[in-house]
This record gives structure tokens, C-alpha cells and sequence, in this order.
């Protein structure tokens, strides 16, 4: 655990204690008090990540792994506008209860800054665990029903995962005698029980996978997606899924890249996986009518490209892996929280029934627009470099075929996307987008200080380039 | 002003320009449309300013070091500043024929940023040394076209608009795929430093697949007569000026003046560009609307410009340069005329219309004199080209080749002849219909006027290509 940024950890859940005491009378306090603490802990990592002091040391004097910074300035700042969203969304709805919302968003958070900071195993699970409860309330939070269904879905279906987690880490207890990620770095390194270690490994990943929702255990998650309460889906997919599996996927790909004979084909398993992913999430998105399924189809495409780039396992694949995660985080935030626009706006987010909205709606349009250019991999927007790091890499690698692949698929998610804004913002006005109105600016805040992100990250590519090097690659890949 | 300082304006001006389109907006519609023809003016102006340095043999030079070797390189030479010229001079054209077309449709504020951003991208495309910004710039204009060519919102117009930027994208896919394996072949994506290498057979003709997917030749051509939906401002632009000729630019500047090609690939591309020129002159010859007519006449007069890049001698290349030059002008005045001609007669199909000649005097004279520069009769511009051309790509010596693309100008004739009659000539059949507005009709004659003129004056232009063709191009024959 980097005791240094505990407090990332504890100060969440300290207001998620709070909130049920202090918003007891007044319900509006739950807002305040959950955006006034991620707020300051965003503008606290800023003020960390900014600093020319810390970015010439390379962050040496604030942790010994970079990538625990990165991750928690994306948590805070998706969860700051998931809240900030949520605080106007919900608005006089009766259905959504402030106090236990605001307070699972908080645990939920603190879990997530526990699973990026800790180092090991166990920890991991525990707080994986947690993560897992608070997204299970999180998602039945809308009280109608549908969230309900989603819900259990949920449950029943990574409720596997944390079995093969679990099993594993035991496992990985007998054989190596240890949980901690450097212990087994150097045991692995030393070569003595790899295949007992693999094995082991393999278990607590395949766990993993599933809580990602990587094809073929994909069947949660559009289930999930869609049946959530509309700002928490972009929670799940914008961050909760990615730290609670993909995050966990790249940390164990670093180590199984140490195994002298590619870790027994676990690596190629995992890039076939990523493969799987990116072809099954882009080709089913393309017959999705409802657009949160649709999006969460998006999101099993753009997880296969991580998980592809994770197999591969060079340290240029998992620099791309951990950019394209970032933007990934950026971009989905920015569609799901767009959805939870129309559903207010227009009343639902199901394609067929929309059309013509960019002159209602024309903020949550072009948004939109520029979201879908960046997943697709448009230049210059942040998702083209990722993306292209990623076929670099892969072809550097040798994996050629897989890097085509990847790349041709692009055209694919193009497709979906351009049929998406076809058929919602373009075209002629429906029953429902007649009496549509742009949500208010308050709502759109957030996904456009989103989207400026995504220009920024890709226009100054060399800095974030140049982050990731000599911050991540340097210290916890080579 | 220095050169890099022209160049760096002739690149910014239009793509950070067009941002600030939507705030001029806020201010008022008189504002927005002045500010963006003037974007549109000022990087004509700074690029046709570097024409005479680069006669004088200067170049200049802009780099911004990036990692992994993705290093933002502006470079102007002989080549990249001819093609911003026409390209600018052409969209700065439209953009002031647009201010009448335009004014009485919705979404007027995207049209102009994206009419600019285009602009700009295309000038970011050309004046780029690195194969990587190339891509960058290229997908950027597959963006912005893809928001013309949807300008009108029904779903078949924004359906053709998909297909157009699926099309073109998964062409630029496949470049993009090209231009990594140079990349690894080579270890750099830095065109000044690959000049005169090898480039694989596999790489090229990936390279190949976007290039022809942008200039929409066969088999990709589809998307070209589709896109036709668009206002014909955006098919002046698209189809004539700007971005098939992307294309055929980047044909030109990997294959032409980059990398050595094997025999065996330029034949190939011969083939292509001949079936091409041949089966598009054929569906121009059948369709009915006016616009898709003349889209088809583009893919078709594209293939003479490939027939003139790739046939690996100098006289072909310089008339294959020349070509770009005069069917931009030449075929943008096509489109604009076709543009007065539909908004006055409020149709689009060829059979429907009749004797307009009578009401629209100067659209007709305009018309006529753009058709004769892409058919190639002296002394327009258009016959020193296509001339040029074949005489080069007789020296080449493929009699086949050299057929099917006589084939292809003698129907070239033909078309052009049948549309101009069927508008413009017989008896009168549209209702009421008047000449276009002051704008619109002084646009397009002055095409037609720049047509003829550098047909009087072809010594200019031919020694400015003749002296590109001399220092830049690689692998060429000179055979007198």
C-alpha cells in the first residue's frame, strides 16, 4: 500500500460516513457534500500531476509508481462529473433516494483509489469486493424496477468472478507463499514453481476478465449498462469496470510478461480475447436499437483493444494499454452521460424513437460528435494515439495480423457510431424530439470540460507521451 | 514576412480560423460570412505568395519534435505550395460564390467552419513532410466532408454522407497500415529523409488503396456520385477542388517524388486508372442529373491524371501536374454553374430541362468554356495537359493503356457535348427559370476566364511544373 496517497482513500469514505448524518434534515447537503470532496481531491492530484517540481523528479518523491497517480486523477475526475451530473439529473425525482446514492458513489471511490494504490493481492480482492457492492446498490438505485433486474444481473454474473479470484489468490498463497506484487515479480523473476505461479495467476485473471466483461463473458455488462440508473452507467462503464477489471488485467499481463516462455500461452490467450472483444462489441453494436446497449457494446470493443495490447505485453503495448484506458474513461463518460441528456431531455434513449435532435439538443450533439470521433480513433483526438501506440506496438511485436485486425475495426466502430448520430441527431424530428429541450448548462459542464479533455490529450500527445514513459514505464513495467 | 512564417499561416489561419467561425456567428451572420471568405483569401494570399520563392529555389521549413518519430514537419517545396495554390485559390472561390448559394439554408454556421477546416486541413496535408501528419490532415478532411456532404438532414443525405466517410476512411485504414510498415522498414515516417528509397510492393499498394478510396476511383468510386446530395458548393469543393484531389496529390508526392516504384506496380495503377476513366465517361454518358454527371466526369478525368503520375516520364509527369491544375478550375466551374443552374430551375434531371441558354446567357458561356477546357480543345488550358499526357504516356510505350484512355477523352467529348446541349440548348422546358445572382454568376466566369488564360499563358505554368518535374521527381525518364 503507498501509505502517501491514503488519503485519497480515506477522506471519500469519511464523507460517505458523513453524508447519511449531515444530509439527514437537508437532502441537498448529500450534493454538496459529495462534489466539495471530489473536487478537492482533483484539484489536490492536479495540483500533484502539474507540478513542474514533481514532473522533473519524475513523481520520485511522491510514490514509486506512476501509475497510481494517473488512475486517481481519472477516478476523481469521472466521479466528479458522474456527481455533478447526477445533482441536477436527479432533481425532484422521488424515485432516487440522495443520501444512500451519494454515499455508495463515495465508497465506491474510495474503493477504487484502494484497488490503484495497494500492493497486493489480497487487498486487491477486498477492495475489488467492495467496489463490487457499492456498484450492485449503485445500479438498483433508480427504485423502478428495471434497475433492479440489471442489478441481479450483475451479481449473478460476476459473482463467478470473485470465486476464480479468490480461489487463485489461495492458490497463489500455497505455492508462492506470498500476495505481494513485488515478492512475486521476484520469485517469478527467480524461475523456480513457474508453472504452479502461472497457474495461479491465470485463475485470479481469468476473474478479472470476467469483471471486465471480455468476450465471451461479455453478457453482463449491456445488461447492467442499460438497466442502471442513467448517470450511474456512465459511472460503471466510464470507470468502475475499467479499475475493477482492466486495471487489474494490465497489472497481472506486467508480471506475466517477466516469465521467460510468454507465461504458457496466457499471453496469447489474452490477446485472442482482446481480439474476440473488439470483433463482437463492434459488430453487435451495430444492431443495438437502444443506445445504452449500444454503448455498452462500445465499451467490450474498446476494453478487447486494452486487453490486446495488455497480451502483448512490451512495454510500448502497455503504455498504450494505460493511455487508451485514460481516454477510454474520457470519451464513454462523455456518450453515457450524453444518453442520460437525452433520457431527461426527450424523455427516452432508445434510437428508434429519436431523430432530428441537434437543433434541440444541439450541445449534447456535437459532444457527442466528438466523443464518437475520438473512440473511433480520429485524429487528433486523444483515442488516435492510443490506438495507434497500440498497432505499433502490436506490429513491433510480431503480431501483425492482430494489428490489421485492430485496425481495420475502427472502420466498424465508425459505423455504429455514425448510424448512432444518424439516427438520434440527424434526420427528421420524431414524436419525442418535438418537445425536446437542451438540457441545462450545468448538465453539459461536465461532458464539455470532457470533451476538451479529449482534444487536449491528443493535441498534446508529447506530454502525455512523455508522462507515461518516464513515469510508468520506467519505474513499474521495465 | 520569412517564409516559415508564411508557411505556418497558411496552415493556421484556416484550421484554428474556422474554430472561432461559430463565435464570429454570436456576433452576426454579415460578420461570419465576411470572416471566413477572408480565411479563405489570406491563405490563398500566403500561399500563392510562396510560389515565386519557390521558383527561385528556396524552401522552408517548420518542425515540432514529437516522440516515437511522429515529428510535425511543414515543408514547402515546388510541389506542396502548387497544390495549396490551386487548392486555395478554388476554395476561396467557392466560399465567396457560397455567400448567395448558401444564405437561404439552415446549419449555414457548420458549412463555413467546415468549408475553412477543410481548407486548412488540406493545406496541413500538403505542406506535410511526415507520412503520419499526412494521415492526421487527411482524416481531418475526411471529417469535415463528411459534415458537407451531409449538409441537408434527411436521412438519405446523411446516409450518402456515412457512406462517403466510411469509405474514405477505411481507405485511409489501409494507408495508415502502409505507412507503418514503411515505418518499420525504414524506421522513420519522414518523407525528406525516404526520398529515393524502396517502398514494398505490400506497403504501396496499401498506400494505394487510400489514395484511390480519396480520389474516388475505381473500385471505390462509388461514394463520388453519392456525395452528389450535397449542395454543389460542397461538390465543387469535394469532387473538383479539394479532396480527390488529395488523392491524386499524395499519389504525387509518395509515389512521384518520394519513393522508387517497381514497373510492375505503376502499370498496375495505369490499368486501374484506365478502366476507371473508361467506365465513369460511360455512366456519364447515361445518367440524368446534372450533378452526378459531372461527378462522374471527375472520376473519369482523374484517371488521365493518374495516366500522367504514373507513366514514369518526365513530359507525362509535368502534363499529369498541369492536369490538377486545370481540371480543378475547370471542373470547379462545372459544379458551381450546375449549382446556379439547379437553384434556378429547382431541378436536377438533365431531360427536364431545356433552352436555358436564353435566361442564364453568362452561366451558359461559362459553362461551355469550362467544358472545353476538360475536353481538351486548344487554346484551353486543358489541351496543353491532356496533350502532355499522351504524348508522355505514348513514349511509355503500352498501346493498350493508350486506347482504352483515348477511348475515355473521345467519350469525354461526347458527354460534355450532350449535357450542354440538353441544359442549355433545344427548346425551353423549365418553368420561369432566371440567371443567378451577381456572385455567383462573376464566380464562375471568372473560372472560366482563369481556364482560358492559363491555356494563352501556359508558359508559366508549364515552367513552374517542368521545374518541379526536374528537381523533385524521382525514377522519371526524359525522353525528348
Amino acid at each position: 500500500m503507498t501509505t502517501s496517497l491514503l488519503a485519497y482513500l480515506l477522506i471519500p469514505l469519511f464523507t460517505a460516513i458523513l453524508i447519511p448524518f449531515a444530509a439527514k434534515t437537508r437532502r441537498k447537503l448529500a450534493d454538496v457534500l459529495a462534489n466539495v470532496t471530489l473536487l478537492a481531491g482533483l484539484l489536490n492530484i492536479s495540483f500533484i500531476l502539474f507540478n513542474p517540481a514533481n514532473i522533473a523528479l519524475s513523481f520520485s518523491n511522491i510514490t514509486e509508481d506512476g501509475f497510481a497517480l494517473l488512475m486517481i486523477f481519472i477516478i476523481y475526475l469521472v466521479a466528479l462529473c458522474v456527481t455533478f451530473f447526477s445533482s441536477y439529473f436527479i432533481g425532484d425525482d422521488s424515485k432516487v433516494n440522495r443520501v444512500p446514492y451519494y454515499s455508495l458513489i463515495m465508497t465506491s471511490v474510495s474503493a477504487m483509489c484502494g484497488i490503484v494504490t495497494t500492493g497486493d493481492f489480497f487487498t486487491l480482492y477486498i477492495f475489488v469486493e467492495v467496489l463490487a457492492v457499492t456498484s450492485f446498490a449503485l445500479i438498483a438505485s433508480d427504485e423502478s424496477g428495471k434497475g433492479l433486474e440489471g442489478a441481479i444481473k450483475y451479481f449473478l454474473l460476476t459473482f463467478p468472478a470473485s470465486l476464480f479470484i479468490l480461489f487463485g489468490i489461495a492458490f497463489l498463497m500455497l505455492t508462492a507463499g506470498t500476495f505481494s506484487f513485488e515478492s512475486i515479480k521476484i520469485i517469478i523473476a527467480s524461475g523456480i514453481p513457474a508453472g504452479a505461479v502461472v497457474f495461479s495467476l491465470s485463475l485470479i485473471l481469468l476473474g478479472f476478465l470476467i469483471k471486465s466483461g471480455v468476450a465471451p463473458f461479455h453478457a453482463w455488462t449491456p445488461d447492467a449498462y442499460e438497466g442502471a440508473y442513467a448517470p450511474v452507467s456512465a459511472y460503471l462503464a466510464g470507470i468502475v469496470t475499467k479499475i475493477s477489471g482492466v486495471y487489474a488485467v494490465i497489472k497481472i499481463s506486467i508480471m506475466l510478461r517477466l516469465f521467460e516462455i510468454k507465461a504458457y500461452h496466457t499471453a496469447e490467450i489474452l490477446m485472442f480475447l482482446g481480439m474476440l472483444s473488439i470483433a463482437i462489441g463492434a459488430l453487435a453494436a451495430l444492431r443495438q436499437k437502444e443506445l445504452k446497449r449500444m454503448l455498452a457494446f462500445s465499451s467490450i470493443s474498446q476494453i478487447g483493444y486494452i486487453i490486446l495490447a495488455a497480451g502483448m505485453g512490451t512495454p510500448l503495448a502497455i503504455l498504450g494499454a494505460i493511455f487508451h484506458l485514460v481516454n477510454h474513461a474520457t470519451f464513454k463518460t462523455v456518450l453515457f452521460l450524453n444518453s442520460a441528456s437525452l433520457e431527461k431531455g426527450a424523455g427516452t434513449s432508445d434510437m428508434r424513437k429519436l431523430g432530428g435532435m441537434e437543433h434541440a439538443m444541439p450541445w449534447t450533439s456535437w459532444t457527442s460528435i466528438v466523443a464518437l470521433l475520438a473512440t473511433a480513433g480520429v485524429p487528433p483526438l486523444s483515442g488516435f494515439w492510443s490506438k495507434l501506440i497500440i498497432i505499433i506496438a502490436l506490429w513491433d511485436g510480431g503480431a501483425k495480423t492482430y494489428a490489421v485486425l485492430a485496425l481495420l475495426f475502427s472502420v466498424v466502430t465508425l459505423a455504429y457510431f455514425m448510424v448512432m448520430q444518424k439516427k438520434i441527431f440527424f434526420g427528421n424530428p420524431t414524436e419525442a424530439s418535438r418537445n425536446a429541450r437542451e438540457v441545462r448548462p450545468a448538465m453539459l459542464a461536465p461532458v464539455v470540460v470532457m470533451c476538451l479533455l479529449i482534444a487536449a490529450l491528443g493535441v498534446f500527445f508529447p506530454y502525455i507521451y512523455s508522462y507515461l514513459v518516464e513515469t510508468i514505464a520506467a519505474r513499474i513495467i521495465l | 514576412m520569412d517564409l516559415v512564417t508564411i508557411l505556418k499561416t497558411a496552415v493556421a489561419v484556416p484550421v484554428i480560423g474556422s474554430l472561432l467561425i461559430p463565435v464570429a456567428n454570436k456576433i452576426s451572420v454579415q460578420v461570419r460570412n465576411a470572416y471566413a471568405v477572408a480565411l479563405g483569401l489570406v491563405t490563398f494570399a500566403a500561399a500563392a505568395s510562396l510560389l515565386p520563392h519557390m521558383m527561385n529555389g528556396a524552401t522552408a521549413t517548420y518542425a515540432l519534435s514529437f516522440p516515437l518519430g511522429f515529428d510535425f514537419v511543414l515543408n514547402a517545396d515546388l510541389l506542396s505550395v502548387f497544390m495549396a495554390a490551386i487548392s486555395s485559390f478554388v476554395s476561396a472561390i467557392i466560399l465567396i460564390y457560397s455567400l448567395d448559394y448558401i444564405s437561404h439554408y439552415e446549419n449555414q454556421t457548420e458549412y463555413y467552419t467546415m468549408v475553412v477546416l477543410f481548407l486548412g486541413s488540406m493545406m496541413g496535408l500538403v505542406f506535410s513532410a511526415n507520412l503520419l501528419w499526412m494521415y492526421i490532415f487527411w482524416e481531418l478532411t475526411a471529417f469535415a466532408s463528411w459534415r458537407l456532404v451531409g449538409f441537408f438532414r434527411s436521412d438519405r443525405d446523411v446516409a450518402k454522407a456515412n457512406k462517403t466517410i466510411l469509405v474514405t476512411v477505411f481507405g485511409a485504414l489501409c494507408m495508415l497500415i502502409g505507412i507503418l510498415m514503411v515505418y518499420f522498414d525504414h524506421g522513420t515516417m519522414d518523407l525528406r529523409l525516404l526520398r529515393g528509397e524502396t517502398i514494398t510492393t505490400a506497403a504501396a499498394m496499401l498506400i494505394l488503396v487510400g489514395i484511390l478510396a480519396k480520389s474516388a476511383t475505381l473500385p471505390f468510386s462509388t461514394w463520388l456520385p453519392d456525395a452528389g446530395v450535397a449542395p454543389s458548393t460542397v461538390t465543387a469543393l469535394l469532387h473538383a477542388a479539394v479532396l480527390v484531389k488529395i488523392g491524386v496529390y499524395a499519389y504525387a508526392r509518395i509515389f512521384g517524388v518520394t519513393f522508387m516504384v517497381s514497373p510492375a506496380f505503376s502499370h498496375g495503377v495505369l490499368i486501374i486508372a484506365g478502366l476507371s476513366a473508361l467506365v465513369a465517361a460511360g455512366a456519364a454518358l447515361i445518367d440524368k442529373d446534372i450533378k452526378r454527371i459531372i461527378a462522374y466526369s471527375t472520376v473519369s478525368q482523374l484517371g488521365f491524371i493518374f495516366l500522367g503520375l504514373a507513366s514514369g516520364n518526365k513530359t507525362a509527369f509535368v502534363g499529369g501536374l498541369l492536369y490538377i491544375l486545370m481540371h480543378s478550375i475547370a471542373k470547379g466551374g462545372l459544379f458551381l454553374c450546375a449549382g446556379i443552374v439547379e437553384q434556378n430551375t429547382h431541378n436536377k434531371d438533365i431531360t427536364k430541362m431545356g433552352g436555358l441558354i436564353k435566361t442564364m446567357p453568362i452561366t451558359a458561356v461559362a459553362f461551355a468554356l469550362c467544358s472545353l477546357s476538360v475536353m481538351g480543345i486548344p487554346p484551353f488550358g486543358g489541351f496543353f495537359s491532356k496533350f502532355l499526357v499522351f504524348k508522355g504516356a505514348a513514349q511509355h510505350g503500352s498501346i493498350l493503356v493508350l486506347i482504352i484512355f483515348l477511348a475515355g477523352a473521345m467519350m469525354t467529348l461526347l458527354y460534355l457535348v450532350r449535357l450542354f446541349y440538353l441544359v442549355f440548348l433545344g427548346e425551353d422546358k423549365a418553368s420561369n427559370p432566371r440567371e443567378g445572382s451577381a456572385t455567383m454568376v462573376g464566380s464562375v466566369l471568372a473560372l472560366a476566364l482563369i481556364g482560358l488564360a492559363l491555356g494563352a499563358f501556359i508558359y508559366y505554368p508549364s515552367l513552374y511544373v517542368d521545374m518541379l518535374t526536374t528537381q523533385l521527381g524521382v525514377g522519371l525518364e526524359t525522353i525528348q
